[in-house]
């Protein structure tokens, strides 16, 4: 509770100012929009000029729960190659135990076949340093391909475990 | 409780079911809302929530209004809230609207949000917004309206001593000044359990010490005034009441009491410049002339000195390079709604610029200055990268162009409907064969050059003589002949089917070579187009971003001079009060001088 909002303020501003804040509020909210459709339009051209759809392969990183691994980082290798080396801040894991989903590494792949590594490293049970590794072989067709890295719990094992889903 | 988790409720675990939206959230939850709501409006744009559709929209709303976008937040809310969300997290949208929308001076926006809220608010908010409504009542002179509903307050929460608190300001305001003391002087006896109560009862016991003293009641003045706290934000005032109520009743030995207290306190406060006057007032009215007039000279000359350091903060501030302290370290760090100036940054000026830190006017103005600092510093990245955009793209261009002849070569070299006839040919040639019975046409060269030899040894004319030896050689050659025929008969399925494999084979190749053709003619087709649409893009972003910029510096240097224009509004304002103050002192001297010399005179 803010004792300043609850009660009118000494320095309340008189109906001129109010409006002059208003008429540039208005303005930096009208700024906002277009700086936003802006961002907007940019975001999509750098993904259609550097990752172009048809060579488009994204990858993410999700957690369902992670009782049992405390992530730190993610490396991934596609076809030997190593292509990302992600350490996570506490923040970020935060956000990816409450839902959210990481866009970990962008690549061009060409049509085919291809093998991904990924490496997951981290705290796992009983606060023991745990390094666990998944490996999918995936075909890049002609569209956009989506890797999803699933962490999730092993109830049973009080294990984590590592998935990878395909979305097309 | 933050605006955002008003629509999108974080107590249900949310299932994501386009990686895109989750990404969005990824972003969300570290409360990054500006790129969290540039990759919501770019996974629209491509259609990539589908699962998502009318919650992202919710989403979307309700980081506008934390990101302090609350007009765009208010369009989506407008459109949903009709009929596809909850009632309790309509209310709860409508109340944060209002909330935000009364501490950036839209009244009549708040008002309306407030009218459309319903009754599922939870109690705190429904006080909250009740007393948001008592404020905007008492802002626009509707003070009727205002005591009405804070005359019905209910419950004992700590809002109820703020609705009294209001209560009063609005009786005072509308000249109920009996009516208010009552309820100003039993909030200024309450015993409050924490700072902010406390600070409450300090703020009714110096409105009602006041109002008594205005309304000719000192001695009465003195016992809420002698309550409010020695030190604390409104104790100066406060002691320079209980001066005046007891200067009132010509008591003006006492009144040095609190007014000498005062003294050594912060000139600045107006209360400490004014005790600074009523000190040799009092003096004068004691006889101790010759004290009054050196407390006058003091006064006069801490007035000419403030006087001058305020010129110096008001040329600092004039200069606009004040303004640079209040933003961020980080360029790219966003404000968002809940950020407040907590701390002015080190430097003569910022005493002058305390009390302005209380104020919604200049906090919202300065969210305003950063978030256009933001957009500013956001604009240049882009700059920047969309030239590099546009060396690659013009890298590509010229590959491609390099290329393309080198292709067309190629592909005219390679007969693709040549191959496709031969292979018909093949299955044609196959099938006469299988249905001759062609056996020999399966035959591998050896075979062949061995059935050869042996049909040329067998029509030698030596061969034809009726001779023993003859007829010998003539059978060992026809059973040469017919052990290899029968060897090729029995093949010849297997032989046939192996055949018809690798020229099925062949074509299933020879079809994929043309789809792959068929796409390099694609290509070589929407290539030069895609490369004309991209340049479009980027050559199109540019201006963009430069207009962009201009617009977005232009309204930082509005923007600046609107916060200018309060702070040196403000200090313009103490400074005329030192001033008057100067004046006063110098006709208080002036007169003391006067006095003296006409004594001087009048004694033998």
């Amino acid at each position: 509770m803010d004792a300043d909002s609850a009660a009118p303020s000494a320095y309340d501003s008189d109906a001129d100012s109010r409006e002059k804040f208003r008429s540039l509020d208005e303005n930096v909210q009208n700024l906002k929009k277009e700086v936003l459709d802006l961002n907007r339009d940019l975001f999509l051209l750098e993904e259609e000029l550097l990752f172009p759809a048809n060579s488009q392969v994204a990858f993410f990183i999700s957690m369902d729960v992670g009782e049992y691994f405390e992530l730190d980082s993610v490396n991934l290798k596609i076809d030997g190659k190593e292509v990302s080396n992600y350490l996570y801040t506490e923040r970020e894991v935060g956000a990816l135990v409450r839902g959210g989903v990481h866009r970990v590494h962008m690549a061009n792949l060409k049509t085919g076949d291809h093998e991904l590594i990924a490496v997951f490293t981290g705290g796992g049970p009983h606060t023991r340093d745990y390094r666990r590794g998944a490996t999918l072989m995936f075909k890049k067709g002609i569209g956009a391909k989506y890797l999803e890295l699933e962490i999730t719990d092993r109830v049973k094992k009080q294990q984590p475990e590592f998935v990878i889903k395909e979305w097309e | 409780m933050q605006p955002v988790t008003a629509v999108a409720d974080d107590t249900d675990p949310i299932v994501v079911r386009d990686p895109h939206y989750g990404e969005v959230l990824f972003y969300f939850y570290q409360n990054d809302y500006f790129p969290a709501i540039v990759r919501l409006l770019a996974a629209q744009e491509q259609s990539q929530l589908s699962e998502h559709t009318e919650q992202a929209e919710l989403l979307l709303g309700g980081m506008y209004l934390s990101y302090g976008h609350h007009l765009a937040a208010a369009d989506i809310f407008e459109r949903l809230l009709a009929d596809k969300v909850s009632p309790e997290i309509r209310d709860r949208t409508w109340f944060f609207l209002a909330k935000i929308w009364k501490q950036r001076g839209y009244l009549d926006k708040s008002q309306e949000a407030l009218t459309n809220l319903s009754d599922t608010l939870p109690d705190n908010l429904w006080r909250e917004a009740q007393m948001l409504q008592a404020q905007i009542y008492i802002d626009s002179a509707q003070y009727d309206r205002a005591i009405a509903l804070l005359q019905a307050w209910e419950g004992k929460t700590e809002w109820a001593s703020y609705a009294k608190f209001n209560l009063g300001v609005a009786l005072v305001r509308s000249g109920q000044v009996d009516a208010a003391s009552g309820i100003l002087d039993e909030l200024g006896s309450i015993d409050p359990f924490n700072e902010e109560l406390t600070s409450l009862r300090d703020r009714a016991n110096l409105a009602l010490g006041y109002s008594l003293l205005q309304d000719g009641q000192p001695l009465a003045a003195k016992r809420p005034l002698q309550r409010v706290r020695l030190n604390g934000p409104f104790s100066n005032k406060a002691l320079l009441g209980v001066g005046w109520a007891d200067a009132e009743v010509e008591n003006f030995s006492r009144a040095l009491v609190p007014w000498m207290e005062l003294r050594g306190r912060d000139l600045l406060d107006p209360a400490v410049q004014e005790s600074m006057l009523a000190i040799p007032y009092a003096l004068g009215k004691l006889d101790s002339i010759s004290q009054a007039a050196d407390h006058y000279l003091n006064a006069i000359e801490a007035f000419y000195e403030e006087s001058n350091r305020i010129d110096r903060t008001i040329g600092f501030i004039e200069s606009g390079e004040v303004f640079n302290q209040f933003l961020s370290d980080d360029p790219m760090d966003s404000t968002g709604w809940y950020w407040r100036l907590e701390e002015l940054p080190q430097g003569p000026e910022a005493r002058y610029l305390y009390h302005l830190l209380a104020t919604d006017e200049f906090q919202e103005g300065l969210k305003n200055y950063r978030d256009l600092n933001y957009l500013n510093n956001n604009l240049e990245n882009w700059q920047q990268n969309v030239d590099v955009y546009a060396n690659m793209l013009e890298t590509r261009i010229e590959a491609y162009a390099e290329r393309l002849p080198r292709v067309e070569d190629a592909l005219a070299r390679a007969d693709l409907d040549g191959m496709v006839d031969r292979k018909l040919e093949l299955d044609s040639l196959l099938n006469e064969i299988e249905r001759s019975n062609d056996w020999l046409a399966l035959a591998n060269e050896s075979e062949v050059e061995m059935w050869s030899e042996i049909s040329e040894i067998g029509s030698a004319p030596a061969l034809a003589a009726d001779i023993p030896e003859a007829a010998e050689v003539r059978d060992k050659i026809g059973l040469l002949k017919g052990v290899l025929q029968w060897q090729l008969e029995s093949d010849f399925n297997d032989r046939l089917w192996r055949l018809r494999r690798n020229v099925g084979q062949t074509g299933e190749a020879l079809v994929d070579t043309q789809r792959l053709r068929r796409q390099i003619d694609d290509t070589m087709r929407t290539e030069p187009l895609r490369f004309e649409e991209l340049s479009n893009r980027v050559y199109g972003l540019e201006p963009r971003i430069d207009g962009m910029q201009l617009r977005v510096s232009n309204a930082m240097a509005d923007q600046r001079e609107f916060l200018q224009s309060i702070a040196v509004g403000e200090l313009q304002a103490q400074k005329q009060r030192l001033d008057i103050y100067t004046v006063q002192a110098r006709f208080a001297l002036a007169a003391i001088y006067d006095v003296a010399t006409t004594e001087a005179e009048a004694s033998p």
